[in-house]
């Protein structure tokens, strides 16, 4: 089980207050999409991803994004039990969706560069250490079912 | 490999980089110490707490390898091949190390760039430091 110290713990809950969640979720999985463009085979049925303007404007992928990231939230919360709060949906991943769990090694990564953007010096190399610890425990915890 | 528009996006991001090589390498590698320790490990030399000077020394030395990839995108091959003689006969470093310095990089670029740093920008930087690694790589074996 991952242990997150209580600075990790500010690090994380502090910048997460600041993030529209809408927003961000939206920006990142678009920006996915879009750096990996492989990843777009999960979405056939999300409509126009022809370009980048396309998928950053696509409503489909603005929505998932934001579902994506507000589950997120839940795993900020628990951040002491991320297998336990991703469990279910580490069945959905593998067992409806059949996503390979280094795709969500991919989003997490692309996660800290928006947040990078957004909060510029703030995401100090401490602060992105204990970013990037926590998607890698979210994505750990996504393939904890896998089978 | 990059297309035009991709080779422009490169171009355009690196002019902002160039004449702070030294203090963007530093901060690279502070990045890359602070996220991932295990990195540390290709450093001995530069101790397990680098301080200021060493980092930016050897993040400008770093960068400048950079710069000269980006004046070279044609040809990556050639413009670095003495670095992947010595990547692949001294330093040896783990191909797997490569995204780890990437992702550090981007979030360099990111962070100093904000909302200028586009996905266009963002997808283009990756394509081309992943074929700077692939080329660093590729005489391992």
């Amino acid at each position: 089980m991952v242990h997150f110290s209580a600075e990790e713990k500010t690090a994380v809950t502090s910048l997460w207050g600041k993030v529209n969640v809408e927003e961000a979720g939206g920006e990142a999985l678009g920006r996915l999409l879009v750096v990996y463009p492989w990843t777009q085979r999960f979405f056939d049925n999300f409509g126009n991803l022809s370009s980048a303007s396309a998928i950053m404007g696509n409503p489909k992928v603005k929505a998932h994004g934001k579902k994506v990231l507000t589950s997120f939230g839940d795993a900020i919360k628990n951040m002491d039990n991320l297998k336990g709060v991703f469990a279910k949906l580490s069945e959905l991943h593998c067992d409806k969706l059949h996503v390979d769990p280094e795709n969500f090694r991919l989003l997490g990564n692309v996660l800290v560069i928006i947040l990078a953007s957004h909060f510029g010096k703030e995401f100090t190399p401490g602060v992105q250490a204990a970013w990037q610890k926590l998607v890698a425990g979210v994505a750990t915890a996504l393939a904890h079912k896998y089978h | 490999m990059l297309s035009t528009q991709e080779r422009i996006q490169v171009a355009q991001v690196w002019d902002l980089i160039a004449g702070h090589e030294a203090s963007f390498g530093a901060e690279l590698l502070l990045r890359l110490f602070t996220v991932y320790p295990s990195t540390k490990s290709y450093f001995k030399h530069l101790g397990f707490c680098p301080d200021e000077t060493q980092l930016l020394t050897h993040g400008q030395r770093m960068l400048e390898a950079v710069g000269v990839a980006v004046q070279h995108m044609d040809n990556l091959r050639a413009a670095l091949s003495p670095l992947a003689d010595l990547h692949a006969q001294v330093l040896r470093v783990d191909p797997s190390n490569f995204p780890l310095l990437i992702q550090c990089f981007q979030v360099v670029l990111a962070s100093h760039l904000q909302g200028e740093f586009t996905v266009e920008m963002q997808a283009a930087w990756d394509k081309f430091l992943t074929g700077v690694a692939v080329v660093l790589t590729e005489k391992y074996r």
